[in-house]
């Protein structure tokens, strides 16, 4: 004994076992993914839902009230597979959006001590590429820092020091937002 | 497989062509359709053909109407637009073209 599930076929019910329903659901689903970016989508999901609406009735009677999953399999193979390449060109067009955007390939910006330029050990050289301002800026601010502090902040600057790597490779490099990570980078570290 | 399959591509071409044929001869609703292909060679399924009517018609070469049937919902029956029907003479004779060009060469 199977259950019954009841549909709504483009604003007509009928009434599924179970299986049938699963198959139909699955078809449907397909479908819809299928036609997926195209502008007529919804338009055309109604036509399909009312052709197999229009198919289900033939098997429907005074005495079977019931889409069995064998006639449901039998409906979808005359349905037969979305075709949305036919219906739509934008199929092609978007076959081009599958590669990345060329930025993405830059690897997401993180906090190293910068030693090209460095003053003592690199972090405010660092900070500065890592906050995107200027260096000689940080520095200032530190010294004044240490001057406020009576030199805690200098005790901060060794603290980061040993805490914060050191950008001493090219993809380091090029996180730390110092440099444009590319081939000649690779080719003269190499 | 068979000899047939190496004009699958151009068949399914011609799908849009043949339509426009049948849509231009009668107004017609999709099952129509169906029906004239069923049997030939270019036999399809509602799985192509509703996706393609809908791009014909974003195209501006059909256009349909609702109608009342004897038995079920109203259907959408389909007719030729001024433009479907100057491609549909275009289609036509580059067909013809084509048809003489194949006949002309070789042997």
């Amino acid at each position: 004994m199977q259950k019954v599930i009841s549909i709504n076929l483009n604003g007509n019910a009928y009434q599924l076992d179970e299986s049938g329903y699963e198959a139909l659901r699955e078809y449907l689903a397909r479908a819809e993914a299928e036609l997926e970016g195209n502008p007529d989508r919804t338009e055309i999901m109604a036509d399909l839902e009312q052709a197999i609406a229009d198919k289900c009735r033939k098997f429907l009677g005074p005495h079977k009230s019931v889409v069995l999953a064998g006639e449901v399999e039998e409906i979808v193979k005359e349905m037969g597979p979305i075709d949305a390449a036919a219906g739509d060109e934008a199929e092609e067009s978007g076959g081009g959006t599958d590669k990345p955007p060329a930025g993405a390939a830059r690897p997401p910006k993180r906090l190293y001590r910068i030693l090209d330029g460095a003053m003592v050990a690199g972090v405010c050289n660092g900070l500065a590429a890592y906050l995107g301002i200027d260096a000689a800026f940080l520095r200032v601010g530190f010294v004044l820092a240490a001057l406020l502090t009576k030199g805690a902040a200098i005790m901060a600057y060794v603290v980061m020091m040993f805490i914060i790597p050191e950008a001493n490779t090219p993809e380091r490099r090029a996180a730390a937002g110092e440099a444009p990570f590319n081939a000649k980078d690779v080719v003269d570290r190499a | 497989m068979g000899i047939q399959d190496k004009f699958a591509a151009i068949r399914k071409g011609l799908l849009e062509f043949l339509i426009l044929k049948i849509v231009a001869a009668d107004k017609v609703y999709v099952a129509d359709i169906l029906k004239r292909l069923s049997g030939t060679d270019f036999a399809t399924q509602e799985g192509t053909l509703y996706p393609l009517l809908s791009k014909m018609r974003r195209d501006g070469l059909v256009d349909y109407e609702w109608q009342e049937s004897d038995a079920g919902p109203p259907r959408k029956y389909y007719e030729l637009t001024a433009k479907g029907k100057s491609q549909l003479a275009e289609l036509t004779d580059y067909w013809k073209h084509l048809n003489a060009t194949i006949t002309q060469l070789g042997r």
